[in-house]
């Protein structure tokens, strides 16, 4: 016996009209491709520079981290404020 | 058998995201005042009381050459304070030390007692359905009041190390004079943002996390397949310890921004 909770249903269908659903969704991708770019960017100059000095390998990692979680924050950000418009206009 | 099915049968009504909702559970009245404890408040009370007991018991031994949790609990906050805050605030380190190890543990305690099920243990255990537990970080108030901490710490240490008026005249760095009210202007929002940008930040990596969760067990929901349940809940399970990643280097972000910060505001840096 499976219930379907009442509140996972009611969780759908919150805007108002097609094109702000269509506008979230596109503001959603164009958000992941910026953050994707971004941390495939810094990923790559983090490998080249280890491959040139590997002694200073854990560092490099280490900064490596730390700026790929603070661009994960810009994109969370945008997320946000996108789902935030989804909700609004109920 | 019967009691399986009807354990099943409440476990199977939990929304996955409920507890990252702040439900109520139960009303407190001090004299005129009407509080209501939320499943959020409980877990930064069990929160709060864990660390109280844990750190005091690692650092009882005070041997020399530690072993067990006093050796886990150092190596975390020699890491900290030698890695970490020492290049970004150098000679004050140890003034601001004790904060940001509390800070770093408080988050990473509460990020990962997101992680434990204790509503759905409870509920298990008494067959009723329990709300005592829930992710507390992915309320945006409980990440706003710890990012309001860093807010006033980064400032009274601030004004005290370098006196009232110095400190505020020290906001901006030295420019042409029809230039500096634009600047101060944008020194106040930046030092409103800064504590924003935390919240938002650790706030919606765990809500990121969750609300994978659930997109993940509804897949379920929409398909009623065995199948599409055993590849969702390997993938849950894999979302999962990404979680214990993500909750790891959250705590570590928001001690190092909070170190930097501090540091901004206590060496006058124009």
């Amino acid at each position: 016996m499976v219930v379907i909770p009442s509140s996972m249903l009611a969780a759908t269908g919150t805007s108002t009209s097609g094109i702000v659903a269509a506008a979230v969704a596109f503001g959603c991708a164009v958000t992941i491709l910026g953050a994707g770019l971004a941390i495939g960017w810094i990923g790559s100059r983090a490998v080249e520079s280890i491959a040139r000095q590997p002694e200073a390998g854990p560092r490099i990692f280490t900064t490596m981290v730390i700026a790929g979680a603070l661009v994960e924050g810009v994109t969370f950000f945008a997320l946000l404020i996108c789902f935030l418009v989804l909700y609004w206009l109920k | 058998m019967g009691a399986v099915a009807l354990l099943a049968g409440v476990l199977a009504e939990f929304n996955p995201l409920e507890p990252s909702q702040s439900v109520s559970l139960f009303p407190v009245r001090l004299g005129p005042w009407h509080l209501t404890v939320s499943n959020h408040m409980f877990m930064v009370s069990v929160t709060a009381i864990v660390l109280l007991i844990t750190i005091p018991l690692a650092a009882k031994p005070r041997i020399m050459i530690p072993r067990g949790l006093q050796n886990l609990v150092e190596l975390i906050c020699v890491f900290l304070r030698d890695e970490v805050v020492r290049p970004i605030m150098r000679e004050q380190t140890d003034r601001y030390i004790g904060f940001l190890w509390t800070v770093f543990f408080f988050v990473l305690s509460l990020n990962l007692l997101a992680m434990v099920p204790s509503e759905k243990i409870i509920t298990l255990l008494t067959g009723k359905k329990s709300h005592f537990g829930g992710p507390a970080t992915a309320n945006i108030w409980v990440t706003g009041a710890l990012a309001t901490v860093t807010f006033f710490m980064v400032h009274i240490c601030g004004i005290k190390q370098q006196g009232f008026r110095h400190y505020f005249v020290n906001l901006a760095p030295r420019a042409p004079w029809w230039i500096m009210p634009l600047l101060y202007v944008m020194e106040i929002i930046t030092a409103f943002v800064r504590p924003l940008t935390l919240a938002v930040r650790l706030f919606a990596n765990i809500i990121a996390g969750h609300i994978l969760v659930a997109t993940f067990l509804g897949l379920i929901l929409i398909f009623k397949n065995y199948g599409v349940a055993a590849a969702s809940i390997s993938a849950v399970v894999a979302v999962s310890f990404l979680e214990l990643l993500v909750a790891f280097i959250q705590a570590f972000i928001f001690t190092l921004l909070s170190a930097l910060y501090i540091s901004f505001s206590v060496f006058s840096e124009h």
